[in-house]
Order: C-alpha cells, then sequence, then structure tokens
C-alpha cells in the first residue's frame, strides 16, 4: 500500500477529470422557440489540470468573497423523487449532501477534490481506495458522521433491498466489497482498476446519507428529504413553485457557503429562464432559450456561455435485422448524413455539438480541429458520400433496391425538423427510402427495448463523461442496453482492456481505437450532443461558470453575491 | 326559483360523472406508459425493467383492476382529497387550493377589463351608430377579436423584457400576503386576456343596444321628456346587457377553467401552468382532477347565468 499525498491526489483526480451530469441534463423534448443562424463556436477539449490552491478540499472562489444575500435560480424544479440514488433531482437536492470526493467548483470542474474524505490511498495495483474520512462532520439533525454511513450508502446502491430503485447499480459493478474498518475510515476493494473510479464517486449522484436516516425510512428515500452534511439545510418546498435552502451554520467548512439563502424557482421553460434572468428576477440559470441568451450576451450586466453537455441526440439502429444488420450500411448511413446539416436544421432548438463517440469535456475526446478533417464528421460530403455509395453497392443495394425503412420519432421538434432531415438526407444522399412515424415520446423507450424499431430518432444522456460504463451497458454484445443488438466482439475486447487500463495516455490511444472501430462498424448514428447555455447576472460570483469544461447542475456553496 | 336551482343541480350531477368516466378512460388509452415516462425522465440513461416497473405500478396503485381505481378516485374526490401527483407526489387538492386563486384573479380582472372597456364602446358606438367613433371602435373589435390571446401575451411579455426589462414575477404571491406583488402577478395576463374579451363584449353591447335604441319603451321614454343618458342609463343598459351576461358567463366558465395558453406565455403559475405540467409529466391524477374541476366551474357559473337572467329580467320566471 502506497500513501498518496494531496497532490498525488490531485493529480490522480486531474487525469479522471470528467465527471457525470444529472439526467435532467439530457435533451429534452421543451423546445425553445425563435430561429437564428448564429450559433455558438465550439469548445475545445479541454486539457486536464490540477489545482494548486486547495487545502483538504476546502474550496475558495478567487475575488473577494462575501457573505450574505440570497441567490434566486430559474429552472426546471419538479422532481417525482426525494431519494438521489432513486432519481431525485440533485440540481437541486444536492445542496443539501456531501460525497466522499467531488468536482472542483472554483476551477472550472477540472480536477475532483476530497469532500467528506479527508484523504485517499490507492494501493499499488489500483484496486484499493482507502478513503479516511472528515472528523466532526454532522448532518442538518445532528447526527455524527461516520464510515458506517459511507457503507450503507454504498451497499444500498450495490444491493438494493427488495422495491428500491438503484439506477447507479450499474455504474459500481466493479466495487466488490465495502469495508470500514473503523469510524474514520472507508476502503473499496475493486475487481480490477478503474482509471474513472474517482469521477464516478463525485458525480452529483454520489452523495452520502446517513445510514440513521436509511434505515429509519425502511432505505427508501424517495418520499423523504433526508438531512445531509452539507453546505445547505432544506427550508421550504413549495411543488411546483420554489425550493428554499438556507446556510448551514455548521458546515464543516467554516468559510462557506457564502450565501444566507437559495431560492431555486420552478421556471421549466427555456425562454422563462431566459427572460427571469434578463429582468433581474434570477440570478442565473444553467440552460436558457437560445434567443435570451443572444439577448443576455450582448447584455453588460449579463455573463452568457455555452458548456458540453453529455445529452445527446441518436439516430438509432436496429442492428438485428434486415439491411441494418450490414455494417456496410450502417457505415454508409453514418457518412451519407451530414451532421453539420443537422446541427443547422435542429438550430432553433438546441445548439449541437458535434463529437465522436466520447463527448468533449471528457479528456479522452477527438479535438473539434481533428473531428473537421475526419470523414463523417466533416462539412463537405462529397468525398464521404461517394464512399457511403460504395458500401452500398457492395452490400448488394448499388441499383437502388434499397427497401423501404422506418423512422420512428417522437412528436415534436424531432419529429418536426430532425426525422425529415434525415429522411431528405438519406433519400437524396445514399438513395434510401424511409417513412416516418410518429409515436407518443412516451412509447419510444418500449418500442426500443422491445426491437420493434428500424430507426429511430431519440435521445440518450449519461453521467459520467468516461466511455467505459456507456460503452459496457450500450455497446457490448449482451450489454443491458444494448437495445440495437450491436455484436462486434474487437470492440468487446478493447473495451475490457479499457476498463482496466489507467495510465491516461495508453488509455487515450484505446480510446481512439475503440473510436475508429465504432466509426467502422457504427452501432448507431450520433446526431450530437448538445450545449447547455448557462446565463447569469455578473454578480453572481464563485462557480466560474466562465470557465467551466463541462456543464455540470450541481453544487453552488462556494457563490457568492458581488453586491 | 329554489326547485329550478334544484333540479339543475341534481343535472349537474350525471354531467360530472360523465366527464369524470370520459377523461379518466381518455388518460388510460392514451399511448405510452407514464412510469416509464416519469422514471427514465429522472434517472436517465436507466430504463425501469418489467419488475421494477410492475411495483411501482402496484405502489401507485395502477395495477387494480380499473373500476377499482375509478371508484377510489371518486371516494377521494368526495372526501376532497383527490389522491396525489403521481410525479411529485403532493396532494392535488393543496396544489388547486394554493394555484386556484391566481387563476380565478386573472379570470375576474379580464372581466373587470372587459366590461370597462366593452360596454361603454359598445354603448358609444350605437348611440353614434355610422359615425368615425363607431367606425375605429368596430376596426378595434376586429383587431382584437381576430388576435389570439398567446400571441398578444407574447406580444406584451416581450415589450416589457426588452424596453422595460420587466416580467411577472415566477412564484405564486397571494393578494392577502402581498398585493402589489400580487396584482404584478395577474396584471398582464388580465389584461391580455381582458382586451380580446372586452372585444366581444364591445360588439355585444353594441348590437344590443343599437336593438334597444329602438324600441318601443326607448321611444316612449323619450317622448315622455327624459333625457339621453338616462334613457341610455335604465333602458338601453338594461336591456344592452343581458347577452353581454351570457357572454361573460360562458366566457368566465373558460376562463375560470384554465387560462392554459396565458398562463403559459407569462409563466404564471396558476391552474392552466398545473394543467399544462401535468400533460408534460403525463400526470393522470393531476389531469384528472383538474378536468374534473373545469367541469364543476362550468356547471356552477352556467347556474349562476342562468339565475342572474331572472334578477335583471322581470319578465324571465323559472318554473
Amino acid at each position: 500500500m502506497r500513501y498518496v499525498t494531496r497532490r498525488q491526489f490531485l493529480q490522480v483526480a486531474g487525469v479522471t477529470t470528467g465527471i457525470g451530469l444529472l439526467a435532467a441534463c439530457a435533451p429534452g423534448t421543451t423546445a425553445g422557440s425563435g430561429v437564428s443562424l448564429v450559433v455558438p463556436t465550439p469548445v475545445p477539449t479541454p486539457a486536464p489540470e490540477l489545482s494548486g490552491e486547495m487545502d483538504m478540499g476546502m474550496m475558495r472562489p478567487t475575488g473577494s468573497p462575501r457573505h450574505g444575500g440570497t441567490l434566486r435560480t430559474a429552472f426546471g424544479v419538479t422532481m417525482n423523487s426525494f431519494d438521489i440514488h432513486q432519481g431525485g433531482g440533485t440540481h437541486v437536492l444536492s445542496q443539501m449532501y456531501n460525497n466522499l470526493v467531488r468536482n472542483n467548483l472554483v476551477n472550472g470542474l477540472r480536477t475532483i477534490v476530497p469532500d467528506l474524505a479527508r484523504s485517499l490511498d490507492v494501493s499499488d495495483d489500483g484496486r484499493t481506495y482507502t478513503f479516511s474520512l472528515r472528523e466532526g462532520v454532522t448532518y442538518h439533525d445532528g447526527t455524527p458522521f461516520t464510515s458506517a454511513d459511507v457503507l450503507a450508502t454504498f451497499n444500498r446502491i450495490m444491493d438494493p433491498p427488495a422495491g428500491i430503485i438503484s439506477p447507479l447499480k450499474a455504474e459500481f459493478t466493479f466495487v466488490e466489497e465495502i469495508t470500514a474498518p473503523d469510524a474514520g475510515t472507508v476502503v473499496f476493494h475493486l475487481s480490477a482498476p478503474r482509471a474513472y473510479f474517482l469521477n464516478v464517486l463525485a458525480a452529483t449522484t454520489g452523495v452520502i446519507y446517513s445510514e440513521k436516516s436509511l434505515q429509519e425510512n425502511d432505505f427508501d428515500l424517495r418520499e423523504v428529504i433526508a438531512p445531509g452534511t452539507g453546505a445547505f439545510r432544506f427550508v421550504e418546498h413549495q411543488p411546483a413553485e420554489r425550493w428554499l435552502f438556507e446556510r448551514n451554520p455548521d458546515y464543516w467548512d467554516a468559510e462557506l457557503p457564502y450565501l444566507d439563502q437559495l431560492e431555486m424557482l420552478h421556471v421549466p421553460a427555456w425562454s422563462d429562464r431566459g427572460t427571469a434572468v434578463l429582468t433581474d428576477k434570477a440570478d442565473m440559470s444553467w440552460n436558457v432559450a437560445f434567443e435570451t441568451w443572444e439577448e443576455g450576451d450582448a447584455r453588460e450586466d449579463i455573463t452568457a456561455n455555452q458548456l458540453p453537455n453529455f445529452g445527446a441526440y441518436w439516430l438509432f439502429m436496429n442492428n438485428a435485422q434486415g439491411p441494418l444488420a450490414d455494417e456496410r450500411v450502417r457505415r454508409a448511413i453514418n457518412l451519407g448524413v451530414s451532421k453539420h446539416n443537422l446541427k443547422a436544421a435542429f438550430g432553433t432548438q438546441e445548439v449541437i455539438n458535434i463529437t465522436r463517440w466520447v463527448p468533449q469535456g471528457d479528456p479522452y475526446a477527438t479535438s473539434p480541429a481533428e473531428l473537421a478533417e475526419m470523414p463523417g464528421y466533416r462539412e463537405d460530403k462529397s468525398e464521404d458520400i461517394e464512399t457511403a455509395k460504395a458500401l452500398l453497392a457492395a452490400a448488394g443495394y448499388g441499383d437502388g433496391g434499397f427497401p423501404e425503412l422506418e423512422i420512428l420519432s417522437a412528436s415534436g421538434p424531432q419529429a418536426e425538423l430532425l426525422a425529415p432531415a434525415v429522411q431528405d438526407m438519406l433519400s437524396r444522399n445514399l438513395g434510401i427510402p424511409t417513412k416516418i412515424r410518429i409515436i407518443e415520446r412516451a412509447s419510444l423507450g418500449s418500442e426500443q427495448q422491445q426491437g420493434t424499431y428500424e430507426l429511430m430518432v431519440h435521445t440518450r444522456g449519461h453521467g459520467v463523461s468516461d466511455i467505459s460504463p456507456r460503452g459496457n451497458l450500450w455497446w457490448r454484445t449482451g450489454g443491458s442496453q444494448n437495445f440495437g443488438s450491436y455484436a462486434n466482439p474487437t470492440f468487446d475486447a478493447l473495451l475490457t482492456e479499457i476498463d482496466d487500463e489507467t495510465e491516461f495516455e495508453t488509455r487515450k490511444a484505446q480510446i481512439d481505437e475503440a473510436q475508429n472501430l465504432l466509426d467502422e462498424n457504427p452501432p448507431e448514428y450520433l446526431i450530437g450532443y448538445t450545449y447547455h447555455l448557462p446565463m447569469w447576472n455578473n454578480k453572481v460570483k464563485g462557480l466560474a461558470l466562465d470557465n467551466r469544461i463541462f456543464a455540470e447542475w450541481g453544487r453552488m456553496e462556494t457563490v457568492w453575491l458581488d453586491v | 326559483m329554489r326547485q329550478y336551482i334544484i333540479n339543475r343541480l341534481l343535472i349537474a350531477i350525471p354531467t360530472l360523472v360523465g366527464v369524470t368516466i370520459l377523461i379518466f378512460l381518455a388518460m388510460r388509452v392514451i399511448p405510452g406508459d407514464p412510469l416509464q415516462t416519469i422514471y427514465s425522465e429522472s434517472t436517465g440513461v436507466y430504463i425501469l425493467s418489467e419488475e421494477e416497473l410492475a411495483e411501482v405500478r402496484a405502489s401507485l396503485g395502477l395495477d387494480r383492476p380499473l373500476y377499482r381505481q375509478y371508484l377510489d378516485w371518486m371516494a377521494q374526490v368526495l372526501r376532497g382529497e383527490m389522491g396525489y401527483s403521481f410525479w411529485t407526489k403532493d396532494p392535488i387538492s393543496h396544489m388547486i387550493l394554493r394555484r386556484g386563486p391566481i387563476s380565478a384573479q386573472i379570470a375576474l380582472f379580464a372581466i373587470a377589463l372587459s366590461w370597462l372597456i366593452g360596454i361603454p364602446i359598445g354603448l358609444i358606438a350605437a348611440y353614434w351608430r355610422n359615425s368615425l367613433l363607431d367606425q375605429m371602435s368596430r376596426l378595434g373589435i376586429t383587431v382584437f377579436l381576430a388576435v389570439p390571446s398567446f400571441w398578444l401575451g407574447l406580444l406584451i411579455i416581450l415589450f416589457t423584457v426588452l424596453t422595460l426589462r420587466w416580467r411577472p414575477p415566477l412564484t405564486i404571491i397571494q393578494f392577502w400576503e402581498d398585493p402589489g406583488a400580487n396584482f404584478s402577478l395577474i396584471a398582464l395576463p388580465s389584461m391580455t386576456l381582458g382586451l380580446g374579451l372586452g372585444a366581444a363584449t364591445a360588439r355585444m353591447a353594441r348590437s344590443a343596444a343599437l336593438e334597444a335604441l329602438y324600441d318601443d319603451y326607448v321611444r316612449t321614454a323619450r317622448a315622455k321628456g327624459l333625457g339621453d343618458m338616462l334613457v341610455i342609463w335604465r333602458h338601453v343598459f338594461k336591456n344592452a346587457m343581458l347577452p353581454v351576461i351570457t357572454t361573460t358567463g360562458l366566457a368566465l366558465g373558460g376562463l375560470l377553467g384554465g387560462t392554459v395558453s396565458v398562463e403559459k406565455a407569462f409563466a404564471v403559475p396558476g391552474l392552466g401552468s398545473l394543467m399544462v405540467q401535468g400533460m408534460q409529466e403525463r400526470d393522470w391524477m393531476m389531469i384528472q382532477n383538474l378536468v374534473l374541476v373545469y367541469g364543476f366551474i362550468y356547471v356552477f357559473v352556467n347556474l349562476i347565468v342562468d339565475i342572474s337572467y331572472g334578477i335583471l329580467d322581470p319578465r324571465i320566471r323559472y318554473g
């Protein structure tokens, strides 16, 4: 066993930068309005950085932070569960809790810093993580924080009792056991090293509940706002209206939070979020409508930014039958349908971020400059279309005899804009005839699970940006969410290597190769990830919103108001 | 009159029961599983297994036979509970009681505004028939009748946001908590609705007043030497009000039942916004109960309108 210093801890964290986003951040059907042909320029893939200005996870924003005031936010704050591990809204509830480790709010989420963990030892083989916990931390109800809470929290995630739905379980499949040698220490035993393990723990979903709360509520917190150790305490919740939190005077970091209160207004429509900030009815929003974003961007008292997000639009392909079972046909579609055209077609709704299989915001992503030259991703399609036609000919569809395919789409902007654009390019560029069937969004999921589709325009997002967890769910042969029945033994073998590799450069090369494999033999068509468009009044400081490498709708204890 | 009211209330019962059955069944034949939607929206990548889906369905009582679900809902309604939202698990009655006053205020202010604008314009236009004033008022009436209220609302909100840098508050502020802030919440939606409704009222008032102005009793009143203002106030106005009240009654039912598009345009947290949210989240219980409330309001308002006829026109008697 080797001891990891704070600097080493930060280096490990820096290498594995990238974090989960809320499920709520995945693209939805709520549409903004208005038309604009101007879209933000792509954000280059960030290089991991180290933070040298922290002391044991004590995040300190730049400037001269002041205590006091109420921050008013504007975004949707309804949720069907208060249990973060059962789908509860982390964008609201995470204010009340701490993780073991977390993304650094003051350097744009570029590093992972200690939270309830004070320090970390990692064994030489990378399979044992020993966390020393902070002392003197209490929950909002006065209960002391101990290792038993960590144990109870993660055991419930990994081995949920009957009746508990654990969406996070799939992210911890490599954790064999968690032990607590004493009240201040927790040890995670992994079946194999995982480069992204800290990212999973640092996700906004990785909060620690008290063992007491879990036991008192039969391990089901869906209808309980359980006390946390976090910087803010719960005050009031008016359903579909607002949440109110107040400063936790007993927070373990005595400097934080700076705010007295945090008022989260329920503003579901993107345009209303934007007008709320523009008219000073709210101080900030994580994502606003593009036309209001432009208005804010032009104002001196307001700042607007664009951040890569881990929700994406896809054209799913059923690999199990018909022409789409042939990888040459899937590859031809990937080459023949222009992502740039789809981005333009959907520009009135959401700003599409063209990426490969690893999105920007993840350290392994392909840079926009490289992407601009790559087949399938470049703007000039002439060469790609020729290649695609040759592939179709090789697959036996060179004489225009391609059977008609069905494109399934949810009603709304996806059916009105994306599906027709795909249909047009398939027809004009490749001679593939299609018909569009529009169904309720709620029905898409079951059609997908049952495999009763050929092509489907739909959304899908992920929590952790690393390719391993979702690669195993979505693209590994027999993966639990591999609804398109994709099977690629070469990819499977490479994915196993990626899973176990921890050295950054080696892993980068492996992931590049995996993306090449997915380009050559694609399981589906990635239309693109989306950008989130945060906007805030200039008096809002301390969240590094202008410097983040990806969108995270999470904690705010470092925010302060410059008034 | 009492017997008439009792009869109307008795007739209302099967009407409301029919509404509940229709909406209950409609919610269940719409394709797509709301539970799958709710969980996939909140957990993102996670997709419920059949077993988990069955468990959640059972926890919400949706595994019971349809007739049991319906009867349980009706029992809850009779107890004044209305059940719980699928999405937030909050009592629906609480949400309706909290938001209802805002929607009611918007509706009543809109009606008041429509009368304040519509009746004088209608009477003036009728009195100076075919004058420039009449022509202008008719043009205005046509414009405001043609413009959809949600579009007018969007124009107004755009104007206030871009030029005044102001928009209505986003949270519920009840009148008894802060009358000024409450007024700022309801003013623009009321104005938007009131302008359209005012145009309809003005048109109705004008035509009714025109009819009354040439009736024998008006000529007789003038022959008796009564002044124009007195004739209009005593004889024309009262008679012109009957069709106005009918129009207003029907409109009030619609407004109280849900100013959906206008509430949405201004992001006002009223019953209309709640309905839109219920539909987006496929919250069956929310939609069912709101439709029931709307049905009740329609029946009640229609009854009030019928009763008011008898008060305004002594010739009308209900047996």
